[in-house]
């Protein structure tokens, strides 16, 4: 960037400063269409409709994305989640951070410009506010009107609908969490939980304040990934940048005169990329961390270019090195090595959730005494055993312990049956002749397999103690 | 960074109030998830002397603890890096 760029980006800077830090000025982004702006569209129809959408879905008699905290068990359509399979949750989220880092370096705020819960939920509000409103110059006009019955009528009408969607996002939010289809009978006779109304109206207040109110205020103070994700870029990452060689020096002309003649560059300087701007920031400046990648003014101004007969792409997505006439490359080290990792951790994922065993056994000692001596000599350990059915379905198992030789155990029935779902205590004894045992305290293993099922099995190790030898 | 470029950028009380309170809920929420995936308060009751409390209270109980807690580490840590000037 030239010196004179560099003095204006500064004064901007300050300028966003003030406003940032001192009073917001409300932002009234134009509406756009475009290669884009329908590319965001999509993004906002897929993941909505997968967020209101996913609650309504049944399987199996029950709802097929459902976190029922209250009883600890976490459903995903076929699939049902313990609390002792957090690691999966683990590794979502360190795939998900992966991911994250992956299409940073590759592709810059990807996250920011189409997937954002942020974006979308903006991009919604934003269709009310127009829908009711009218476009941006209807927008400012009504803003700077006096207060008067239909400025009332309109606002009203706004926040009405802002918050009726807001509600029914809350209320979805909820149903992850409480079956929604109990969640909205209860709904209709106002027999809410108190927990329940509170979680419907802090996620629907969150997503009206963040939303309706402060969006941009959201990217620029209050998230951190805005803040950290250029640590990510290198010169290959795609960015949206402003062409300076080409649009500048930038200026009104007239259209039949040659503009070239006049030492104009392509750029009108017609302020569209800034009307876009949902960050209200002129690209033109250069790449700024306000910048959310979302692309409206690369739409915005291929529109302009069109109907000035020049060639699209004065704002486009690029790379800092093909801006500087080097070239840009997509594979490189850094890339491929979190592709690699992403990889690796997906497969594992995969790999943990198809051998999944839902059974799993505790073994508990005896707190009260180490061991016992019985009248024949024997020397007996008292345990507790937690078996832990995790599947849907009841099942029988039977229990062996392996480890020493001639150790007897001693449970109610041979038969173990845990309903599906649940959890049994299990107290049982182990004998073994004094004579037997080698050492204080023996490593031995308990194997509890599903009778109807030989691949339903955990193997469980414990301690037998003994007298000292 | 420069000191008058710290000063531009540091935040008023109550943004800092915000910032300490939004990330701290953040990571209490994640502190809350691990620590209860690992503990059922259930299975706590014996050892807690508190009147009945539901898994559902115990959660919120527990969030609002660690939220505390986190909380005033970020309040600390932001007390004493700019309590100097």
């Amino acid at each position: 960037m030239n010196n004179k760029g560099s003095a204006k980006k500064s004064q901007l800077d300050a300028d966003v400063e003030q406003t940032l830090y001192a009073k917001r000025q409300k932002i009234y982004p134009r509406e756009v269409h475009g290669k884009f702006a329908s590319l965001r569209v999509l993004a906002v129809v897929v993941l909505l409709g997968l967020f209101y959408g996913l609650p309504w879905l049944q399987w199996a008699g029950r709802q097929a994305v459902l976190l029922d905290l209250p009883a600890r068990k976490f459903y995903f359509f076929g699939l049902t989640l313990w609390p002792q399979d957090f690691i999966f949750l683990a590794f979502l989220l360190i795939i998900a951070g992966l991911s994250l880092f992956f299409f940073t370096t590759l592709a810059g705020r990807l996250w920011c410009g189409y997937a954002c819960p942020q974006t979308v939920w903006t991009e919604i509000f934003m269709w009310i506010e127009h829908w009711i409103e009218g476009d941006r110059q209807q927008q400012m006009k009504l803003d700077k009107a006096p207060l008067s019955a239909s400025k009332f009528r309109i606002k009203f009408t706004k926040h009405a609908a802002w918050i009726l969607f807001a509600a029914f996002t809350g209320l979805t939010f909820v149903a992850y969490f409480t079956p929604l289809r109990d969640l909205a009978q209860r709904l209709l006779s106002f027999d809410l939980s108190p927990t329940e109304t509170f979680w419907v109206f802090f996620y629907g207040f969150a997503t009206y304040g963040n939303a309706g109110w402060m969006r941009e205020q959201v990217c620029l103070h209050m998230c951190p990934y805005a803040r950290f994700q250029s640590a990510m870029f290198d010169n290959d990452t795609l960015i949206v940048a402003y062409d300076e060689e080409r649009g500048e020096p930038r200026g009104a002309r007239k259209r039949k005169v040659d503009y070239k003649s006049e030492g104009l560059g392509d750029c009108i300087n017609c302020t569209m990329c800034v009307q876009v701007c949902p960050t209200g920031i002129d690209i033109r400046n250069g790449l700024q961390y306000e910048c959310i990648g979302c692309s409206a003014c690369i739409d915005v101004c291929d529109d302009v270019m069109e109907k000035m007969g020049y060639a699209k792409g004065l704002i486009r997505y690029t790379t800092q090195n093909a801006v500087t006439g080097q070239e840009s490359k997509i594979l490189r080290p850094r890339i491929v090595a979190y592709l690699v990792i992403l990889l690796a951790f997906i497969g594992t994922l995969a790999y943990m959730i198809a051998t999944r065993v839902p059974l799993e056994l505790d073994v508990i000692r005896d707190r009260n005494a180490l061991f016992r001596e019985t009248g024949e000599g024997l020397i007996e350990n008292v345990y507790t055993l937690k078996v832990v059915n995790m599947d849907d379905y009841d099942h029988e198992y039977t229990l062996k312990a392996e480890g020493m030789e001639g150790m007897k155990l001693f449970i109610e029935s041979e038969k173990i049956s845990v309903k599906g779902g649940e959890v049994l205590d299990l107290p049982i004894r182990l004998r073994v002749d004094e004579a037997d045992i080698k050492q204080r305290s023996t490593t031995i293993h308990f194997v509890l397999t599903a009778i109807d099922n030989e691949e339903l099995k955990v193997t469980e190790e414990a301690r037998f103690l003994g007298p000292r030898q | 960074m420069n000191e008058v470029e710290i000063q531009k950028k540091s935040l008023s009380g109550v943004q800092r109030i915000i910032v300490i309170l939004w990330l701290s809920f953040v990571m209490a929420g994640i502190a809350t998830g691990v620590f209860f995936a690992a503990i059922d308060p259930d299975a706590l009751s014996p050892c807690v002397t508190f009147p009945e409390v539901s898994r559902s209270g115990a959660y919120t109980i527990g969030f609002l603890l660690f939220w505390l807690l986190t909380a005033s580490s970020s309040l600390l840590t932001s007390y004493f890096l700019y309590s100097k000037s």
